[in-house]
């Protein structure tokens, strides 16, 4: 039977549309390797490909919110594209297309399995051939965004997928979170202390949670943000386009947070305090 | 350096840690359940794919091996069409590709230089994503992999695959789906040799599954879904 007869006439809205036409862009050498690759053999190289960004954090702080904030504010002036991975229902990508920031097409919702952990960082495939095919389809794309299913503090994105990411909190989840720290918190490109608006019906200090968190980050970047507060919104489009231009000039290398937040193990001395940041921090052998 | 033993490939393709993409499906199971089928019918239809849908899926990836193996990629074209007329629900088909293009990405950094994975690579290029089985086929191909255990391995896949997500889907103790994996694996073993044995695609399987298909279809237009399919 020639394929073509029974092609994709009910294929979801989330499908791959018609799969015997369809290009095969991963198939090409080179042409999908992930950001990864290209931060390491590339380092210094501009590039052309769209810029991925990954949105990770619990459940409720606002990713979604976020990234129709972030489309809102650059919608204009760059080329997007949105992957959800929702854990039951694809909530997060028919919130997305009903908030009318971006055309309903250019948001895909990626099952996960029930683990959306693993989606971002063990085995990140699905989310890899989504991103190249909405860069394909769309293409030439300037951003792709890809929210993480809400899930604990451990779950960072792996830069085989992205090559930068945000870690959201928000003040309603308490003021001390951003002390008790982790790999998103600690070590994102970005973390935004979310919601801030809400703070003072939450007993919450934003400029000590801003403090602490700083803290944590070693001066990485942190934005105090409400969709309701324009300097903060600003404040995040700008750092967007920043990472966007070093993206693009070559600079950019994307930096993996780790699986896991820094420990501490006991010895004679007292014990220390390690991260895995470091290249060859597995090396030693020890249970964790 | 020597290259690892047949059997470590083998017990490597089948590890669900794998990171080739397979987490996120159920291999029919979800589609299944939602389409009505009791949870209490799970182990017979375990035994029902592993004596059907799987061994199409087998045939396949036992053909694709041969053309390979006499470097005729030409064949390769006459094996995807094979397999697509044996997999008539276009969701499933897009499902598999899906799976092939993860497969073909590991494939490709596992075993680059082998002309078996170099043939699907070129291909794909040239005519779109090859499916899962097309590809593992290559990898039989490229590692030596002996058909009888290629067609094992499809069988375990697709029933491990399946037994992974119920528990994701229905309270049960693990252990459980574990026996009726294996029971499938067992019920699929007398039909080992005869899908081994095929050399043209005329000769894959075309035991195919009419409900799988429909369930699928249906899964494929849910908003509700934990998996690909
Ligand atoms: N007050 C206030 N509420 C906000 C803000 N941003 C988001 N919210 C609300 O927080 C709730 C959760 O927002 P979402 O954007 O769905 O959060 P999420 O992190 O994507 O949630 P999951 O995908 O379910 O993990 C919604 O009710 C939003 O309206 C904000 O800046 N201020
Ligand atoms: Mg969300």
């Amino acid at each position: 039977m020639p394929e073509s007869l029974v092609s994709a006439s009910a294929t979801a809205p989330t499908t791959v549309p018609g799969a015997p036409s369809e290009p095969a862009t991963d198939a090409r050498p080179g042409s999908s390797a992930g950001p990864l690759a290209t931060s390491s053999a590339d380092a210094a190289r501009p590039t052309s490909r769209a810029l991925r960004l990954g949105v990770a954090g619990p459940v409720g702080v606002g990713k979604s919110s976020l990234i129709a904030t972030i489309c809102r504010a650059l919608g204009a002036e760059l080329r997007l594209g949105v992957i959800t991975n929702d854990i039951y229902t694809d909530e997060d990508a028919r919130f997305l297309r009903s908030a009318g920031v971006l055309e309903p097409e250019r948001i895909r919702a990626v099952e996960t399995g029930a683990c959306p952990h693993t989606a971002i960082r063990d085995d990140v495939t699905a989310n890899l051939l989504a991103a190249e095919d909405l860069e394909r389809d769309f293409a030439p794309l300037d951003l792709v965004i890809i929210e993480s299913g809400g899930d604990n503090l451990t779950a960072t994105f792996s830069p085989a997928l992205v090559d930068a990411q945000i870690f959201v909190l928000d003040v309603a989840g308490g003021g001390d979170v951003a002390r008790k720290g982790g790999p998103g918190i600690g070590r994102a490109d970005l973390l935004v202390v979310n919601k801030t608006d809400l703070a003072p019906y939450v007993g919450v200090d934003v400029a000590r949670m801003v403090a602490d968190a700083s803290a944590a980050r070693e001066n990485r970047a942190v934005v105090a943000l409400s969709r309701t507060d324009d300097a903060s919104v600003a404040e995040l489009r700008s750092w967007v386009l920043d990472v966007l231009g070093s993206f693009r000039s070559g600079a950019h290398v994307a930096q993996d947070p780790g699986p896991m937040a820094p420990h501490f193990h006991a010895d004679e001395d007292g014990g220390y305090v390690h991260s895995h940041d470091e290249p060859g921090a597995h090396d030693h052998d020890h249970a964790h | 350096m020597t290259s690892a033993h047949v059997l470590s490939v083998a017990m490597l393709l089948a590890d669900a840690r794998l990171p080739s993409g397979g987490h996120a499906h159920s291999a029919s199971l979800e589609p299944a359940l939602l389409g009505g089928m009791p949870v209490a019918a799970v182990p017979a239809w375990l035994v029902g794919r592993a004596t059907t849908a799987s061994l199409v899926e087998a045939g396949t990836a036992v053909v694709t091996a041969r053309v390979l193996a006499m470097a005729d990629d030409s064949g390769l074209a006459g094996v995807v069409g094979a397999w697509a007329a044996r997999t008539p629900a276009p969701a499933l088909r897009d499902a598999a590709r899906l799976l092939g293009r993860g497969y073909l990405r590991l494939a490709r950094a596992l075993w680059p230089e082998m002309p078996a994975v170099r043939a699907v690579v070129a291909h794909a290029a040239a005519h779109g994503p090859l499916p899962r089985a097309v590809v593992l086929g290559a990898v039989a191909a490229a590692t030596g992999l002996p058909p009888a255990d290629t067609v094992r391995l499809t069988v375990y896949d697709d029933a491990q695959t399946a037994a992974a997500a119920l528990l994701k889907l229905e309270p049960l103790d693990p252990v459980a789906p574990a026996r009726w994996v294996l029971d499938a694996c067992a019920a699929a073993e007398p039909h080992v040799p005869r899908v081994a044995a095929c050399i043209t695609p005329e000769e894959i399987p075309a035991s195919g599954s009419p409900q799988t298909e429909g369930w699928a279809q249906a899964h494929a237009l849910l908003s509700q879904r934990l998996f690909r399919a």
